[in-house]
């Protein structure tokens, strides 16, 4: 147990301690993370998704999907689950403590709380269903007693929380497949006149009533455009029921997906593979090896897992042994390293130094950007807002993707030329520290 | 539960010491709750080991007026969420006092122990809830709520009795809140029921009209049935009619028990069979029940814990005149509410219906009042008791069970799953609840010999010596002899 002797004051990071590409990967994984929730933001998702795997494949629309999902999905949630363990190990090792004021672990705890609460505040008020802030305040609370420990461990226990992820997944695999086998048993003697027992026409159903789900219920689409396109009034109380259910059972059966790379964030931040530390020959191998296997699989659980899944589940289900998602974490593991060591040599080369500073200005107001986006997008999709929701193609959404990112970039550029925090980084230290921070410059 | 929160020497021991001179009857007091909630958790929790269905319990509530009614009553009216109550409010004052160490310096290591112990209670509930197939565990949400209160250690205690309120008075609402959308599914129900009687009506009219105009038959069936077809019920009515119809089946009593059978089955049978039938159960209480009503159920509690004993409650701070005053009110005051409680809670399980339509609050709308008040009540009766220094023996044993009381909590699980369950002697539902009554008897009887006599021996329970292990990460002598 080590004691504490020193007497500065705890304080917020200020900018001189601040790591340059930490905070460049996060205003990438910030701006990334809008491509994957945009669809939630603006169409029918689930009708949506249908009509581009069963319609024609020469599309701008397919095109899209196609490299949407072998490039990203997943990855910037994971990239900025990442860097949120490393954020931990560098908000503990910065605060020094007042002998009987409150400690780094109390400010942190309290921290977190405030997130949790934000997180509510994002699902429950602006309405934004697929927040992460809740989970990642509730998620970093276990990740506290570890941040002292051995990267190589961090790394064990990374792999250990993917290991428990796809066992999850492959237990869950096997019991459709199971369902299914005694689906098509009962059937077979079914056909061959023989009298069901009450067990096999449980069966029976049970599979029918499988299937009839893994296609999209029109009846469940409409209602649910319907009332995406109505007022908050009407909004609020349809969402709140949806967004208690994601946060119940996202946290319980999903921490897994944060908590996996978040230790894996931790365990690199320990090798400083975000804060530029390692040679540019490692950041080569590492963008060759994350590149190199991830997009293959990305590709394949695209082409193969999606397509197949989606248009012919039956088929699907007879035929593999084990789902393409099985590897979902692997994947997007290796494509999150090959994202930030691609960011970072690009970084080394310098020719982009304009967009890497303002990248990094995103990412130092990333709790603010990704709350805007929420506002932004709500506003222009939500029928309290503009009421684009459904109205545009697959495609034309990433315009509005860069329309944001854009507006992003500017603003952070402007506003941290004359604030020391965004926004909702003031508020959130102001309560954390139960204290009315320094704004200005 | 956790009995380390009064035992010296633990953490640094110069410190604690300190600490601790003079407050061995505050120790004391803690440790004697505990053990009586610990013990009295069973009373209500051997209805879901036992097998002593909701079903069952209705009959006997709205259906019987003799001595089982009365047994079931009273443990509803004295006992029903107030010992789970009881044991959070200690597990509250025990959060302050873990973290109450004279010395700054070891603070941070004070702190990082605690989160860590919350975490291997975590991780001991999901053991209890999932292997040992206890789906009525709360382990794993004292552990979660006990890293969620962590950064209200410091908070003043007035602070801290408002934080209870508000959590008491959001309780409160979340019943009223529920009650409203019963209410709105009943509207709609009511709407759909209309729409049903104007079909039938219209149905008749023209049958009338028809047979009237002199067609044949064939042409009138074929007409009766065209108008079928049509006065169909749209999906969504359809849906808005079975949601309450599947509620008001849940709540009513079932005389032909057909529920039951298939748990009855189910919980006879062995343990891979039982794993799959409790499974969903157990994550139903850590993930939703915590979610939507443990939070504020425990944290309400946890945190009054908190401000009592920041009151010097527990410490045998207050005159003899305001335990007693705080023991009438806090009992007659919360019983009063239990009557109502009961009282409205029987005229719904009669008819829902009825209920819905005539009262504007549901039945257990003041239930976390009620228990604010009991508990407190509960509590300062037995500061009141020990004052008095009677009975100093039972005391002594009751806080030997408390001391233990994370041992004795699993081992309740262990041997009721034992007793009632398909793996074991498969006793579920066959019991009466006079025997089950019998039965607590026993377990208390034999867990209060067994805490007494492991604590001559040892300085720690057998789990809370684990616990501290594995929290502290180096073994601690347990022998008292070596130790």
């Amino acid at each position: 147990m080590e004691t504490y002797t020193e007497t500065n004051n705890p304080h917020p990071v200020e900018q001189a301690d601040r790591i340059k590409t930490v905070d460049m990967i996060r205003g990438f994984a910030l701006l990334g993370i809008l491509l994957m929730n945009i669809p939630g933001f603006g169409i029918n998702w689930s009708v949506y998704y249908d009509v581009l795997i069963k319609g024609a494949h020469n599309t701008k629309d397919y095109y899209t999907m196609a490299a949407i999902f072998s490039f990203f999905d997943g990855t910037m949630r994971g990239l900025f689950s990442m860097l949120f363990g490393a954020g931990m190990i560098l908000f503990t090792q910065n605060k020094h403590e007042v002998p009987g004021g409150p400690t780094v672990t109390e400010y942190y705890y309290r921290r977190l709380l405030w997130l949790v609460l934000f997180g509510m505040f994002n699902a429950f008020i602006l309405l934004w269903f697929g927040d992460i802030l809740y989970y990642y305040g509730l998620c970093g609370m276990l990740l506290f007693v570890f941040r002292k420990t051995n990267p190589k461990w961090l790394l064990i226990i990374g792999f250990l929380c993917i290991g428990i992820g796809m066992l999850k997944s492959q237990l869950d695999w096997n019991e459709t497949r199971e369902k299914r086998h005694a689906y098509l048993e009962a059937v077979k003697l079914e056909k061959e006149k023989q009298k069901l027992t009450d067990e096999q026409m449980a069966a029976r159903s049970e599979w029918q009533e499988i299937e009839k789900r893994s296609k999209p219920d029109t009846s469940i689409s409409n209602r649910n455009l319907r009332k995406m396109r109505s007022g908050y009034s009407t909004l609020f109380p349809y969402l709140t029921e949806r967004n208690a259910d994601e946060e119940i059972w996202g946290m319980y059966n999903g921490a897994w997906d944060m908590l996996c790379m978040m230790f894996i964030g931790m365990a690199l931040f320990g090798w400083g593979f975000f804060s530029n530390r390692l040679s540019t020959s490692t950041y080569t191998m590492w963008l060759l090896i994350g590149y190199g296997i991830g997009i293959p699989i990305g590709w394949l659980t695209f082409k193969e897992g999606l397509m197949i899944q989606f248009s012919d589940f039956n088929n699907y289900v007879d035929h593999f042994r084990v789902t393409h998602q099985l590897l979902y974490d692997i994947r997007r593991g290796l494509l999150s390293v090959g994202h930030a060591s691609l960011l970072i040599l690009i970084y080394r080369s310098r020719i982009v130094p304009w967009l890497m500073k303002a990248l990094a200005n995103v990412g130092q107001m990333a709790f603010t950007n990704y709350l805007v986006q929420s506002i932004i997008c709500t506003l222009f999709f939500y029928g309290h807002g503009l009421g684009y929701y459904h109205k545009l193609m697959y495609h034309q959404l990433y315009y509005v993707v860069f329309a944001v990112w854009i507006l992003q970039l500017i603003y952070s550029s402007i506003w941290l030329r004359y604030f020391r925090f965004g926004p909702f980084e003031w508020l959130w230290r102001s309560l954390t520290y139960w204290k009315k921070q320094p704004m200005k410059r | 539960m956790p009995n380390q929160f009064t035992e010296p020497g633990q953490g640094m021991p110069a410190s604690y010491a300190i600490d601790h001179d003079a407050g061995a009857s505050r120790i004391f007091s803690l440790d004697v709750i505990r053990g009586i909630a610990l013990l009295g958790i069973l009373l209500i929790s051997i209805w879901e080991f036992g097998g002593f269905s909701t079903n069952k319990q209705t009959g006997i509530r709205i259906l019987t007026k003799n001595s089982d009614h009365i047994l079931l009553v009273s443990m509803m009216f004295l006992f029903e969420g107030k010992m789970r109550a009881l044991f959070a409010l200690v597990f509250g004052a025990g959060i302050i006092l873990y973290m109450n160490k004279p010395n700054p310096l070891t603070l941070p290591g004070t702190q990082e122990l605690y989160i860590r112990r919350q975490m291997w209670l975590m991780a001991f509930g999901i053991l209890n809830a999932i292997v040992l197939l206890w789906p009525g565990d709360i382990l794993f949400q004292y552990g979660v709520m006990g890293i969620l209160l962590f950064p209200f250690f410091r908070m003043s205690k007035k602070g801290l009795l408002i934080a209870a309120i508000i959590c008491t008075l959001i309780y409160c609402g979340k019943s009223f809140w529920n009650y409203t959308d019963d209410k709105s599914a009943y509207k709609k129900f009511k709407a759909v029921t209309v729409v049903e009687e104007k079909f039938k009506k219209d149905s008749a009219v023209r049958h009338n009209k028809d047979s009237i105009s002199g067609m044949t038959k064939v042409e009138l069936k074929k007409s009766d049935s065209l108008a079928k077809k049509r006065d169909t019920l749209t999906k969504e009515q359809q849906k808005d009619k079975g949601a309450w119809e599947g509620m008001v089946k849940g709540i009513k009593y079932d005389s032909t028990k057909a529920g039951d059978t298939t748990e009855m089955k189910a919980m006879h049978s062995g343990y891979g069979k039982m794993w799959d039938h409790l499974l969903q159960r157990s994550q139903w209480k850590e993930a939703a029940w915590l979610y939507r009503t443990g939070v504020w159920d425990i944290g309400s509690m946890m945190l009054l814990g908190m401000a009592l004993f920041g009151f010097g409650f527990f410490s045998g701070g207050f005159s003899k005149t305001k335990y007693i005053l705080f023991a009438v009110i806090g009992i007659v005051a919360g019983l009063s509410l239990a009557w109502f409680r009961l009282h409205y809670g029987n005229a719904k399980l009669i008819d829902y219906e009825k209920y819905i339509a005539g009262h504007a609050l549901p039945p257990n709308q003041f239930f976390p009042i009620e228990r604010l008040l009991m508990v407190t009540g509960y509590a300062s009766l037995v500061m009141l008791l020990l004052r008095l220094q009677i009975l100093q023996w039972l005391w002594r044993a009751l806080a030997a069970v408390g001391r233990m009381a994370f041992t004795n909590y699993l081992m309740q699980t262990i041997i009721c799953t034992l007793f009632f369950y398909g793996y074991g002697f498969g006793y579920f539902g066959r019991l009466s609840l006079v025997q089950l009554y019998f039965f607590v008897i026993e377990i208390w009887l034999f867990q209060t010999v067994f805490s007494v006599m492991w604590l001559r021996y040892y300085n720690y329970g057998p789990v809370e010596w684990l616990w501290r292990w594995l929290t502290y990460g180096k073994r601690f002598p347990n022998n008292k002899k070596t130790g």
